[in-house]
């Protein structure tokens, strides 16, 4: 791309150049023309990157559902909402080959819908009051519902569930709520240009609790007609293993027959296991149509097979017995409303044919991007898709995209929002002359048979007396095979519509740099299905937000998009740089850059690792003694088992002169623990959160962002002195809460599962680095100041101060070997929550937090001297815990690891 | 085989074939010489000029509709089972 975009300076600046009559620029222009004769139909594949230059990307975005229409029912839990982090890039292995990588995490959480049932049922989202008042609804799968003789429901008021006597043929979704999950998600990728062809192989993972999937790929061009058309193929497959862990909240009321073989119990949770493949395959074609314009079509097959359905996902089943059917004297139907697990066929076979047609639009220096799509599959969904986007270049590095989609699917063959079944869920059995079957209690294999128990006889035709024995009704479930063998309720597989709109605005900062955000708003409507539908019951809204960070690793090379306003002035390359030593890689704003104007992106990853023994000040700490001291009086029911804690940072460094850098640091923090429960504790308070199953509890999002000021103070041959003035901005959420199960608000979350502070904290620091031939050497006092009383969850966490001293040794002219010592004092947590938290455990108690721990950290910096990659630095260190003395009880520290990556531009 | 079960019938499927081989056919007309592509080589007429725009929509919407993925593939995106 850096050539090509070199083209499009020459083509249009064409005439600033022959008046500039300079050599150099001559020669390059010739240089770039030739180029790009060279490599111009590698744009033409996105899915090649092998022209691309080398880069790394930074993207946070965030989705956001808009609440669903549950016609009046009260509607207070936080619509689904997802954080999600993603990283990548791509390096010149050689002139031909690259290597890509990717990692994606996303945290989600919120409401999300169970099933769909009559709006008139006395189940559904029913009204819970807290002192008289409406604050919530209840999801309840099963319940009943009143038919008219046509089997249309008659009407119940939303709240109060009485009878409306009116005929009410709404449909509703049921909500639950979902404690955050976590996925995980990483690729790689290799790719190899010929001149006239490309090859590249790609593999990858994604994790999530319940969903695990490993994929392949390879695919490539060939291009011909003097690179006017370039011919596309790829195939792929994956496969995951869905091991789902029912939820155990509404799971006793859904209705799993047909999935018992599939189903394991493990530590009191059921897991649906099932396994599925897809397999891919697509060709297309690029084709150059004028000077101005090129389309591109493929077509793709997707095969599927195995285990397809949402384990989350039931179908509503009105029962409806026979008899009241045909008892022509009720006047209404009474309806039995069960929730089965929803059931999808075992294959599908999807084909889409995809096309896209841009247009340069020359007076703006613009471009028009139109597409359409068309999926057909044996399920029966038919969707057609139509977008169009404006690029278009303002000048200064500026980019503006708007975007308009509309989207239009037909619903699945075995969609239905509900369904009939003539037959009764749960009956009596009969033997073969029309009589009742009873079971003896006492005595299970002998039977009796009668209308009713008084009025008995046995197998051989003699009465029994009934208030002798103890009988039952012998029972027997509904007939699987009167159902339909496929149905779902899932609203992805409904007839609807979509529109959608969003911008993309672009900066390329220079100095390799560029800024990147976008926003989309989507709206999902039945009636905007063609030829319309009548789901609306299903309509929602989200939208999302994102903002992308891209570094180039060859700046002398950039262009803003456009390329109407740039220079061939080469930047100084980071190889002529001399580099001070770094300190190790788990001290924050421990380095300064030098230059004015110089530029520094970097991203350090800290991972800190807290599990196996409780422990009580300094040591180790039995059960029972937590649970008679660790929760302030109060019994402790549960203790960690282990908790992550794992935070993404992007380092912004810039130095406007000599003596200040100023710095910006956005975080990312995610972080996941599981529970056990203390043998002995006693149980839990009636209405309180009981922790259940193997799951544990993840959260994840944006932290807090970091802005400082870093002052050199001392700068002489072999010693520096800096101050760095920082403040923390509260941008990480501090109020998520765990799902209200059985009747139980979960409360908010643990104090240490909070993503910030929430408060405004001061975090200065004072370090001294020195250095001499092989040596270096250095120490650091820092803190951390909570600048407000209380967060927006009514406590603070405790201050900190810190102070470390470390030595390294350079193995290499490249290669530092350090180690250092650190002592860290935090003080416990201030005041408490002010809203309802669980208190199960001692990390729910503020005094447990915080204490003071002496650590020893070993670590390597490394800095690539030459060669493509130069100036780019690494560093890791592992810190190893050696004494800690914890407030009150905690969970053993087991290290930290820290990882950077830097770069000067 | 696949294609008889489709609902929407095979006619359209040999519309797109014959789109294709229109498509095809069209190759041996086009002529532009390596010097006329300049605004062909600029990023606003990439395939995607925005690639990591592209992707956070298409697991938005693979995971809101029944459609297959746009970047079917690659495979990944995870169960989306929300």
């Amino acid at each position: 791309m850096q050539r090509k975009n070199i083209t499009a300076f020459d083509v249009k600046g064409g005439e600033r150049l022959n008046d500039s009559a300079s050599i150099v620029k001559s020669t390059k222009t010739l240089h770039a023309l030739t180029s790009a004769a060279l490599v111009l139909p590698g744009l033409l594949l996105p899915s090649v990157p092998a022209t691309a230059k080398d880069r790394i990307n930074f993207q946070y975005s965030r989705y956001q559902e808009g609440e669903r229409n549950l016609f009046g029912a009260p509607n207070t839990l936080k619509p689904i909402t997802a954080d999600v982090l993603h990283g990548s890039g791509l390096f010149s292995l050689t002139d031909r080959a690259k290597f890509s990588f990717g990692y994606t995490q996303d945290t989600w959480s919120g409401a999300t819908p169970v099933t769909i049932t009559p709006l008139a049922t006395t189940g559904g989202n029913r009204p819970y009051t807290d002192g008289g008042i409406v604050v919530g609804a209840s999801p309840i799968l099963n319940s009943s519902v009143l038919l008219d003789r046509d089997l249309n429901p008659i009407g119940r008021d939303p709240l109060t569930k009485e009878l409306t006597g009116t005929v009410d043929t709404r449909s509703v979704l049921v909500m639950t709520s979902a404690s955050p999950e976590t996925r995980r998600q990483a690729n790689f990728g290799l790719s190899y240009e010929w001149n006239e062809a490309a090859l590249n192989v790609s593999g990858g993972f994604s994790r999530e609790r319940d969903y695990k999937s490993s994929f392949g790929s390879i695919g490539g061009r060939m291009d011909f007609n003097q690179k006017l058309t370039t011919v596309k193929f790829g195939g792929g497959y994956t496969s995951s293993d869905i091991g789902a862990i029912l939820d155990h909240d509404s799971s006793p009321y859904i209705t799993k027959t047909a999935y018992l073989p599939q189903i394991v119990r493990r530590d009191n949770s059921e897991i649906l296991r099932g396994e599925r493949q897809d397999w891919i395959v697509n060709a297309g074609v690029a084709q150059v149509l004028t000077k101005n314009a090129l389309l591109d079509a493929n077509v793709g097959y997707t095969h599927s097979s195995g285990f397809l359905e949402n384990p989350y996902k039931a179908m509503s089943v009105i029962f409806i017995d026979p008899q009241d059917l045909n008892n022509r004297q009720l006047t209404s139907i009474p309806g039995d409303v069960r929730a089965l697990l929803e059931q999808r066929p075992n294959i599908r076979n999807q084909v889409a044919f995809n096309t896209k047609y841009i247009q340069y639009i020359s007076p703006l220096n613009a471009a028009l991007h139109v597409g359409y799509r068309l999926s057909v599959d044996d399920w029966g969904v038919n969707a057609h898709t139509f977008d169009a986007s404006w690029v278009q270049p303002l000048g200064n590095g500026w980019t503006l995209t708007p975007r308009i989609r509309y989207y239009s699917q037909d619903a699945a063959s075995f969609f239905r929002p509900y369904l009939f079944s003539q037959q009764k869920f749960i009956r009596q059995e009969v033997d073969n002359l029309g009589r009742q079957i009873w079971i003896d209690q006492d005595n299970p294999s002998r039977q009796y048979f009668g209308s009713n128990q008084f009025d008995l006889v046995d197998q051989n035709g003699s009465p029994v007396d009934g208030f002798s024995v103890r009988v039952a009704q012998k029972l027997t479930s509904f007939d699987a095979a009167k159902l339909p063998d496929n149905f779902s309720s899932d609203h992805r597989l409904a007839g609807f519509g979509a529109l959608s709109g969003g911008v993309i605005l672009s900066k390329m900062l220079g100095k390799g740099v560029a800024l990147e955000t976008g926003f989309e708003y989507y709206t999902r409507a039945s009636s905007m299905q063609i030829g319309g539908g009548n789901n609306s019951f299903a309509d929602f809204d989200y939208y999302v937000a994102n903002a992308a960070i891209k570094f180039d690793m060859e700046p002398a090379a950039s262009l803003p998009m456009g390329g109407s306003k740039t220079s061939f002035e080469s930047h100084a390359h980071a190889s002529s740089h001399h580099y001070h030593k770094t300190p190790p890689a788990g001290i924050m704003f421990g380095h300064m850059l030098d230059k004015p104007g110089d530029f520094m992106a970097g991203y350090r990853f800290m991972y800190n690792w807290t599990g196996g023994n409780m422990m009580q000040g300094a040591n180790r700490v039995d059960d029972q003694t937590i649970i008679d001291q660790g929760c302030q009086g109060e019994p402790c029911r549960f203790v960690p088992t282990f908790m992550d804690m794992r935070m993404h940072m992007i380092d912004l460094m810039y130095a406007p002169n000599r003596w200040l850098n100023v710095m910006l640091m956005p975080t990312f923090m995610d972080m996941d623990m599981n529970l056990r429960r203390l043998p002995n504790a006693p149980p839990a308070a009636p209405g309180v959160h009981e922790h259940t199953g193997v799951a544990g509890h993840e959260t994840g999002a944006i932290g807090d962002t970091y802005f400082s000021s870093l002052i050199k103070l001392i700068d002489i041959p072999g010693h520096r002195v800096h101050v760095n003035l920082g403040l923390s901005a509260p941008t990480g959420e501090v109020d998520i809460k765990l799902r209200r199960i059985a009747k139980n608000d979960g409360g908010l979350i643990h104090f240490g599962m909070q993503l910030g502070s929430g408060t405004w904290d001061f975090m200065p620091s004072l370090t001294y680095a020195g250095e001499k031939n092989r040596w270096s050497w250095g120490a650091q006092f820092s803190g951390i100041k909570r600048l407000e009383e209380k967060n927006k969850s009514g406590y603070r966490l405790g201050d900190v101060i810190q102070t470390t001293t470390w030595g390294g040794y350079d193995v290499l002219p490249w290669l530092t070997a350090l180690v250092r010592g650190a002592y860290t004092w935090q003080g416990a947590i201030h005041r408490d929550f002010d809203s309802f938290n669980a208190r199960i455990g001692p990390m729910d108690f503020p005094s447990n937090y915080g204490g003071e721990f002496w650590d020893i950290g070993v670590g390597v910096n490394a800095i690539v001297p030459k060669g493509r990659f130069a100036g780019n630095r690494f560093g890791f260190e592992w810190i190893e815990p050696v004494r800690n003395d914890f407030n009150g009880f905690q969970l053993n520290r087991q290290g930290a690891l820290s990882a950077t990556w830097s770069y000067h531009f | 085989m696949i294609l008889k079960s489709f609902s929407i019938g095979s006619s359209r499927f040999i519309v797109v074939c014959a789109l294709l081989i229109a498509i095809i056919g069209l190759i041996g007309c086009v002529n532009v010489a390596p010097w006329e592509r300049g605004n062909l080589a600029k990023p606003q007429m990439e395939l995607d000029p925005h690639p990591l725009q592209s992707e956070i929509q298409s697991h938005n919407y693979s995971s809101r509709e029944a459609a297959p993925s746009h970047k079917s593939s690659s495979g990944g995106g995870g169960c989306g089972c929300y």
